[in-house]
């Protein structure tokens, strides 16, 4: 009977044994690091100094804002219509590569597909795997010397879904009643970082604090987290899960359309390099978006849009039949609106969105009745 | 059961290569059964079906419905193995590999061979350990013939041509050949923890029919859980979350991520699967 009970000892040992290695790693990857203490202005010189020209990584983005799950696929779902809506739900891996402000190329990695964003120099193509097509843009190429101006801390494209990108939108809305402090540490991706916490300390906006990991040794943002008053879990968060600053490889940066692909040509207006774009509520949760037109045209002010408010209480105002229609009449949308006096409003943790009947639509990160407000002040 | 008697008497000389002796002859019995030879050709079939399907129909596969590449089947017949694998992956390779697991104990005790097997020195352990590695050979020959034949079936029906990668990238016939063999592996290891499943289950019952039908119902009902989104947290632990991400070797660059994640949850569940499998097996009577 012992040596019975003997043969039974590694069924028990070795799931004993899994399950103390499995907790071991998650503990040691939550550890803190310990770093000579900085203050938040230091930190913030840090961002504004970063000289990260080349990178290439794994970014990780996660939207949790209590609303319903909706799926991301199944019937009846018609291809990039469900991709604007997929982001305020569920979770997203893209691989980014950047080298230089003219070479990046972004990828999203969905279940067996996967869409790719290639930019080198004046061309910008973006494929869609799913549906095997491509579209091509001709990016008119800024000057070296524009560049230099728009770009001091020639850092990667402001417009690209990277920690970076979201890190700058939220640090240029600190104003006066924001509180910035330094958290401590953290680890993102291997590598330590100050988390520098932004309070808005106002009671206009659903954003609680926005925590961004900012590496040690680089000064470059590795991850954001924005939460939500009244919500534990982080509402919005993106970071890298790996990264490597070394030049990636240049064969990543040409692209020419696979055979058998559907080709788009389309041509963008010339316009100034995008520089850093003002807060804007609606940008906030941008993530690695699907259409070339998100990637390229960054700035909603081009749809003729208005801000009303400043900062974290921003309110922008889109007018009437700027939103793609098979946005508007898609059926994942439907779920989430629920209907409000003189429209339909989406209402989530952290963004709020109010689409009148007329047709124009406010969005902000602030509850709905202040929406409602600068509906009817208009 | 003449093949089976054979097996037994070349190991009846016991020794040190008596465990290889015991890995040959099982692999003999397995490969010789007529019930392996028929699960192998209807494996075979599924991509002969899908590449005639294809060939025969007149109107075009809409991009973006159905499996993986279907529409990409006319263009490039490469595509044909892995639009089979795809399918198969689901259902009929864990069917026939449920078949083969659950058989492996049980089978042996249900026709009264275990016995005999367990007369020579070989050892419960050893035994264990060849079944095991047997129902693995399966994993990998089951894997294989989809990918062979699928590849042979788009030679002959389809032209062939530098394959599209998800990236849209395009890489010549020879390294696509090359990923061929990676996505063959990286299911063959997503397999193994199914295996071992299976190899357990048969330790506890001398009725192979259950055996085999638990193995697969357990395959179906991890991959149910695995679409439930209230299960989110159990979703890393379901053996079958990664067995669609051989995706991820279609990539440029390959993301290795999930190959890993996945060989590490694999040798996860052999390793309890197999310690829980040694303790009631060495334990068991062998009364038949």
């Amino acid at each position: 009977m012992a040596r019975a009970r003997q043969r039974w000892l590694p069924a028990l040992l070795i799931p004993l044994a899994l399950a103390v290695a499995v907790l071991f790693g998650s503990v040691q990857a939550g550890a803190t690091v310990s770093l000579p203490p900085k203050s938040a202005d230091e930190v913030l010189a840090m961002i504004a100094r970063t000289e990260v020209r080349a990178l290439s990584g794994t970014v990780e983005q996660a939207s949790e804002l209590g609303l319903p799950e909706v799926p991301a696929v199944g019937p009846g779902i018609a291809p990039g219509t469900a991709s604007a809506l997929e982001l305020l739900t569920g979770s997203h891996t893209a691989r980014v590569y950047v080298d230089g402000p003219f070479k990046a190329r972004v990828q999203i990695l969905d279940p067996m597909a996967e869409r790719d964003l290639v930019v080198n120099g004046g061309d910008a193509w973006f494929y869609n795997s799913a549906d095997n097509s491509a579209t091509h843009l001709s990016v008119p190429v800024p000057s070296r010397a524009e560049l230099r101006e728009s770009l001091p801390s020639a850092s990667p494209r402001p417009d690209m879904p990277t920690p970076e990108a979201m890190a700058k939108r939220f640090l240029a809305a600190i104003d006066a009643t924001t509180e910035v402090t330094v958290g401590g540490s953290s680890s993102v991706a291997g590598r330590s970082a100050y988390r520098l916490s932004l309070n808005p300390r106002s009671a206009e906006t659903l954003v609680d604090t926005v925590d961004i990991d900012v590496d040690a040794e680089t000064g470059l943002p590795l991850g954001v987290q924005v939460r939500a008053n009244g919500q534990d879990e982080p509402a919005y968060s993106l970071a890298f899960t790996e990264l490597n600053l070394s030049t990636p490889d240049a064969g990543l940066f040409n692209f020419t359309p696979p055979p058998g692909a559907t080709v788009t040509e389309k041509a963008l207006p010339a316009k100034p390099v995008p520089s850093m774009p003002a807060p804007e509520p609606d940008s906030a949760v941008p993530g690695p978006d699907a259409t070339p037109e998100a990637f390229g045209q960054a700035d909603p002010k081009q749809h003729g849009a208005t801000v009303s408010g400043e900062g974290w209480g921003a309110v922008v105002a889109l007018p009437a039949g700027s939103a793609p229609a098979e946005l508007m009449s898609s059926p994942q949308l439907a779920q989430m609106l629920q209907p409000v006096s003189g429209g339909r409003a989406l209402t989530s943790s952290l963004l709020s969105v109010l689409i009148l009947d007329d047709g124009r639509i406010f969005v902000g990160m602030v509850p709905l009745d202040r929406l409602q407000s600068a509906a009817a002040a208009q | 059961m003449s093949a089976e008697a054979a097996g037994i008497s070349s190991v009846a000389t016991a020794g040190p290569g008596a465990g290889w002796a015991l890995l040959a002859s099982e692999l003999s019995v397995l490969f010789r059964r007529l019930r392996t030879w028929a699960m192998l050709i209807a494996l075979a079939a599924v991509p002969i079906l899908i590449a005639v399907a294809v060939k025969l129909s007149s109107r075009p596969a809409t991009p973006g419905r159905g499996p993986l590449f279907l529409d990409r089947i006319t263009q490039n017949g490469l595509f044909v193995a892995v639009t089979a694998l795809v399918v198969c992956v689901p259902l009929f390779l864990p069917l026939t590999i449920g078949v083969v697991a659950g058989d492996t104990i049980a089978g042996e005790a249900n026709l009264g061979t275990l016995r005999y097997l367990l007369l020579a020195p070989a050892g419960r352990v050893r035994l264990l350990l060849v079944k095991y590695a047997g129902a693995v050979a399966f994993c990998f020959a089951a894997t294989a013939t989809v990918a062979a034949s699928g590849a042979l079936a788009g030679v002959v029906l389809f032209p062939v041509g530098p394959v599209t990668l998800l990236s849209g990238d395009t890489i010549s016939v020879g390294e696509s050949a090359l990923r061929s063999l990676l996505i063959a592996a990286y299911i063959t290891v997503s397999l193994l923890g199914l295996s071992a499943i299976g190899l357990l289950i048969s330790t506890f019952t001398d009725v192979p029919v259950g055996a085999m039908a638990a193995t697969i119902v357990l395959s179906v009902v991890s991959q149910v859980l695995d679409n439930l989104p209230q299960l989110e947290w159990l979703h890393p632990w379901l053996f079958s979350h990664h067995w669609l991400g051989f995706a991820d070797l279609l990539r440029q660059p390959i993301a290795w991520t999930s190959f890993g994640e996945n060989a590490l949850l694999q040798a996860g569940y052999i390793a309890v699967c197999g310690a829980l499998a040694y303790a009631k097996f060495s334990n068991k009577d062998v009364l038949s």
